[in-house]
């Protein structure tokens, strides 16, 4: 696991809110959160605890009501909806709960989106890495309704990997898949981090997933409720449960494997 | 199951919008139409009424000197007189007009019009002329006029009476003064007493006078219609309003033809209306599959999903339909009061009439219309299995691919029809059995053809829209996004592309046809004139110093490029005339120099039209002396020879000019120099002027028009075919929602969003333009090869800069479809399209 200094990503005073007046709702109440480069972090929380919300403003997905976040030196809060379109191209990769593969296109022209958009070339030996790593080689020319579910999902990390970005973002990765092919997803995530040096911040609801991760970042209602390094299953759910008994009688359903 | 229906249309209200605007455009051409055909019916008989002056009856029947006086002799009836029209040739100096007459009665209350300059005639031998006609002679009141007619004469040798020309001397003491437009169909009449009109238009000894005698009355009207009924058995006694009617129903045949017509083009206005609405609510179905599941799982009935459906598409029609109505009669009403305020000479109403037809139509067809188009889409909804309820969202549904009988039956049909369409061109160039009859089954041949196409364009507009879409591939992925996303749906795309097809199919065909038509009628017109205009005294001799000075009044003539005197002599060849003419200068004279190539001394160059007497046995003068000239076939146009003057001298020296032959500079209106010509020739000659250049104009001139009007008729259905893309377009966007969120995030930025639907749009309508543009190309030449093929001057023409112009209009407009799409298509935040279901 290799670490420097400066975060991939961070988060300052970081304010969302839906509504105004009695109908107010503070998805994300001033969050304070650093994630390091090369390092697998997980979000997770309750439903309802602002994770996603979290994970849109980081990508630049979506525009926070106040705060603001950095993607390495740049701040994304500033830039306007073009530069922030470009960002996303070309320093940031998605990977969602619902695959979001285009159907008419094959599974390299899916994988290739992002370059194609830019208008840039494939570097074609780091693409074979990519088709290798991920067991894609003999899939290539199939349209995504002829892919399963984890099969379609591996196509989407080689999407999100392909222009080399500085942070990956996943979104429940997992939520659509079988054990199985989970496991597969989330290995593949890790070996990324591990392997082929990326940054990847995941978020999930699910504590086996989150052990993948180098640390879980615990999240409640709109506020970073907890940290935990090296996570085990044991010690997430056991830091999930944590948050259960600060949330009160009508707190949330803890969502578990 | 209502209430649900309701409510789902409130909620998919602006997807409906697009399909609405459709229908609405197609129900105000209907309404227009009908309230357009009432203003005629309208027009025409309150000009018939105005024609009847203030008579309080009109009888009907045939008029003479008998039932005259016994209707004069009738209790109650005041005056009785004949309305008595008729028309003569007038002519002052070198100029002449056709005008009809009325006869001034002596009772001014059934004169239908005044005198506006001087008095009513009077006497014999006075006429009152019509302004317009008083213009073309150049007359004033005091003036005098030449009456030509012919006048029946009692054969002493049998029972038929023999016809000689007359003419009469007339004074102009008034002009005609019709505020009203009464007489508006023929230009203006001119005013002259009855008897001369009498002797003017006169019948033959056993026929009527008139057709119509106008009669007031005194004391009670009623009784006075039966007396007089009585008195006139022959004939059918009415008040004015009931004659006006009755006559009026005999003109309005003509009326209701021109109707018809023209609802013909708003049926084809409907039909591409039809096409956009089941493309909509196709869409919808879709769209809506999983609450239809859910419906069909929670206990409705396949009939309950269909009814629905078809219930929606109702309540849509009808509602369209309504606005579709109160538009096309606020634009009839808005045209009506343009028309009156202009200076149109017509007794138009002040408001449209809105009859229980023009209103119950077009809503009955507008909701008819609907209902029928959404039976298809109503259907496959209730193909949607309870089950896909339960499934997770996005399921992408792959389009079915349409089978093998679509694809046998539409080549059936467009084949077979494309090949008696063929057959029917070749018959006609053949000349058998008459014209009409090849039109008729090219016509029939022709449409069938065309169905089995758009049958079949679900099959290969796809393939093509692929085939254009990769070839657009290169100039980015902007492009290529947009061509994969146009074939993803080809059913879909089919039909939008098809709804235009039918449009500009049509207008292409106008087009060339109305192109093939022109070049036709000119190369015909060639044929008949060897140069632009010609002079001649048709026989009669004509004073040397007349001729002379005709020839320096029409070299003034502005437009006029050369003017030769023409020498003429008719030669015999065996038993045919040979008609041979002869000037100065030939090749100045002729358009085609070619035609004149063969012109040399001894030489004689005969016209197309005689081509057959190049192998005759002889030429002789008329008086029996033989000719000896070589003779040579030309394509020289007209019915006389052409020989040099040498040639001439030698066969009929001493002949002086009867004419002349004019050559006009080519950017002349023929039509108008040709009438400075008639005006210029000085009156005491007998020339005459004929042009070929004049008539191709006027010819060109009716073509156009006729053009224009058509186009006009047909850009409604493409404006509706327009209205279908941004249809299509905007429910694509709300299908892809997911997508267009997708690609956001992975770095598609606005305007590539933007760009990519506009070439989407661009794509759909070029390709159904050009399409369209090769169909009408086809179907044109066909038509015009059936019609014209006989008479041989057939030329298949390309409107190259009409086509250019509709190939534009529909890129353009497929670009401009995408904006609102577009618009919401960008505002969506990627965020919002992203979560899950």
């Amino acid at each position: 696991m290799q670490t420097t200094d400066r975060p991939a990503v961070s988060a300052r005073a970081l304010t969302k809110v839906y509504g105004h007046g009695a109908a107010e709702v503070r998805a994300l109440d001033g969050v304070d959160v650093d994630f390091a480069a090369g390092a697998f972090t997980a979000i997770m929380g309750p439903s309802g605890s602002g994770k996603s919300t979290l994970l849109h403003l980081l990508a630049g997905l979506d525009q926070a009501t106040s705060g603001s976040v950095h993607l390495g030196e740049t701040n994304l809060t500033t830039l306007d909806d073009d530069a922030m379109t470009r960002l996303r191209r070309d320093r940031l990769g998605f990977v969602f709960q619902s695959f979001n593969l285009l159907p008419m296109f094959t599974a390299e022209q899916n994988v290739l989106l992002p370059l194609d958009l830019a208008g840039a070339k494939a570097d074609r030996a780091w693409f074979d890495t990519l088709v290798q790593t991920l067991g894609l080689g003999e899939r290539l020319t199939h349209r995504p309704s002829e892919l399963s579910g984890g099969q379609q999902q591996r196509v989407a990390i080689a999407r999100a990997l392909i222009a080399k970005p500085e942070v990956v973002f996943a979104d429940e990765p997992t939520g659509n898949l079988d054990s199985r092919s989970g496991a597969e997803v989330l290995s593949f995530l890790r070996r990324s981090v591990r392997e082929l040096g990326r940054t990847v911040v995941m978020v999930t609801h699910d504590p086996t997933a989150a052990a993948y991760a180098d640390r879980v970042v615990l999240i409640a209602d709109g506020r970073i409720a907890g940290d935990i390094q090296d996570p085990t299953p044991e010690s997430v759910l056991a830091g999930l449960e944590a948050l259960r008994t600060l949330e009160g009688p009508a707190g949330s359903a803890l969502v578990g494997a | 199951m209502l209430r649900l229906t309701l409510a789902q249309m409130r909620r998919s209200l602006g997807r409906l919008v697009a399909a609405g605007i459709a229908i609405a455009i197609g129900t105000a051409f209907v309404t227009a139409t009908l309230l357009a055909g009432n203003v005629l019916t309208r027009t025409g008989y309150d000009a018939v009424t105005l024609q009847f002056g203030q008579a309080d009856l009109v009888a009907l029947g045939g008029v003479d000197d008998t039932t005259l006086a016994q209707a004069r002799a009738v209790d109650g009836v005041d005056t009785a007189e004949p309305l008595l029209t008729g028309g003569i040739y007038l002519t002052a100096g070198n100029r002449s007009s056709y005008e009809v007459v009325v006869g001034a009665s002596a009772d001014e209350r059934l004169r239908s019009v005044g005198v506006s300059h001087g008095r009513v005639p009077a006497a014999s031998n006075e006429i009152a002329l019509a302004p317009a006609t008083a213009e073309r002679l150049d007359v004033a009141v005091g003036d005098t006029v030449s009456a030509s007619y012919s006048a029946s004469v009692a054969d002493p040798d049998g029972p038929d009476p023999q016809w000689e020309e007359k003419k009469d001397e007339l004074r102009v003491v008034g002009l005609v003064d019709d505020p009203d437009g009464a007489w508006r169909q023929y230009g203006g009449v001119g005013l002259a007493p009855p008897e001369d009109v009498l002797r003017w238009n006169d019948p033959g000894p056993a026929d009527p006078i008139a057709s119509t005698l106008l009669v007031t009355t005194t004391g009670d009207p009623a009784q006075a219609q039966q007396a007089l009924a009585k008195a006139l058995p022959g004939a059918d006694v009415l008040t004015k309003d009931e004659a006006a009617a009755r006559t009026i129903s005999e003109f309005s045949q003509a009326g209701n033809v021109l109707v018809t017509v023209v609802l013909g083009f708003a049926a084809v206005a409907l039909l591409v209306a039809a096409l956009v609405i089941a493309n909509t609510f196709q869409v919808l179905v879709a769209q809506r599959t999983r609450t239809l599941a859910l419906l069909r799982c929670v206990g409705a009935l396949r009939g309950q999903v269909r009814r629905s459906v078809v219930v929606e598409a109702a309540i849509l029609g009808l509602g369209s339909s309504l606005v579709g109505l109160l538009t096309g009669s606020a634009l009839a009403q808005v045209a009506l009061a343009v028309l009156n305020r202009s200076d149109i000479q017509a007794p138009l109403p002040s408001t449209v009439t809105l009859t229980w037809a023009a209103v119950l139509v077009p809503l009955v067809v507008g909701t008819l219309v609907t209902v029928l188009a959404s039976l298809v889409p109503a259907r496959a909804a209730t193909r949607v299995s309870p089950v896909e309820a339960l499934r997770p969202a996005d399921v992408q549904e792959v389009s079915t691919r349409a089978g093998r009988l679509r694809l046998a039956f539409s080549l059936l049909l467009a084949v077979g029809g494309g090949l008696a369409l063929v057959g029917a061109a070749l018959g006609a160039a053949t000349g058998a059995v008459g014209p009409m009859f090849w039109l008729a089954v090219g016509l029939l041949a022709g449409t069938t053809s065309f169905v089995g196409v758009l049958i079949g364009a679900v099959l290969w507009v796809p393939a093509v829209v692929r085939v254009a879409g990769r070839s657009l591939e290169r100039l980015g992925s902007t492009a290529r996004l947009a061509a994969a996303n146009t074939v993803r749906n080809p059913r879909r795309t089919a039909a939008t592309s098809t709804a235009l097809l039918i449009g500009v199919t049509l207008v292409a065909m106008m087009s060339t046809g109305a192109a093939t038509a022109r070049t036709s009628l000119s190369r015909e017109l060639a044929d008949r004139f060897a140069v632009d205009v010609e002079v001649s005294s048709y026989g009669e001799p004509v004073d040397a110093a007349a001729l002379d000075a005709s020839l320096a009044a029409v070299a003034d003539v502005d437009g006029v490029r050369e003017v030769q005197p023409l020498r003429t002599v008719t030669l015999m060849a065996g038993e045919r005339q040979l008609d041979v003419v002869s000037v100065p200068d030939a090749r100045a004279l002729v358009r085609d120099a070619r035609t004149v190539e063969g012109l040399a001394d001894g030489t004689i160059v005969l016209p197309a039209s005689a081509s057959s007497l190049a192998d005759a046995d002889g030429l002789t003068t008329a008086g029996g002396e033989p000719v000896r000239v070589t003779l040579v076939e030309s394509n020289l146009g007209g019915s006389a020879a052409l020989a040099d003057s040498g040639t001439f001298d030698a066969i009929a020296a001493g002949t002086t000019p009867t004419g002349l032959w004019v050559r006009l500079d080519d950017d002349a209106d023929a039509a108008a120099v040709t009438r400075d010509i008639q005006d210029h020739l000085p009156s005491e000659t007998p020339l005459g002027v004929q042009s070929g250049a004049a008539e191709r104009q006027g010819y060109e001139q009716v073509i156009d028009v006729m053009l224009a009007v058509v186009v006009g008729l047909l850009a409604v259905a493409v404006v509706i075919a327009l209205v279908g893309v941004t249809n299509t377009l905007s429910l694509s966007v709300i299908e892809r929602r997911r997508e267009s969120a997708t690609l956001r995030a992975i770095g598609l930025t606005r305007g590539q969003l933007r760009a990519s639907l506009a070439v989407e749009g661009a794509l759909i309508t070029g390709v159904g333009a050009v399409l369209g543009v090769l169909l009408g190309l086809g179907y044109g030449w066909a038509g015009a090869a059936t019609v014209f093929g006989n008479a041989g001057h057939l030329h298949l023409n390309v409107p190259w800069r009409d086509l250019a112009i509709v190939l534009g209009v529909a890129l353009f407009a497929g670009l401009a479809a995408s904006v609102l799409p577009a618009r919401s298509a960008t505002r969506t935040p990627p965020v919002a399209a992203l979560a899950v279901d």
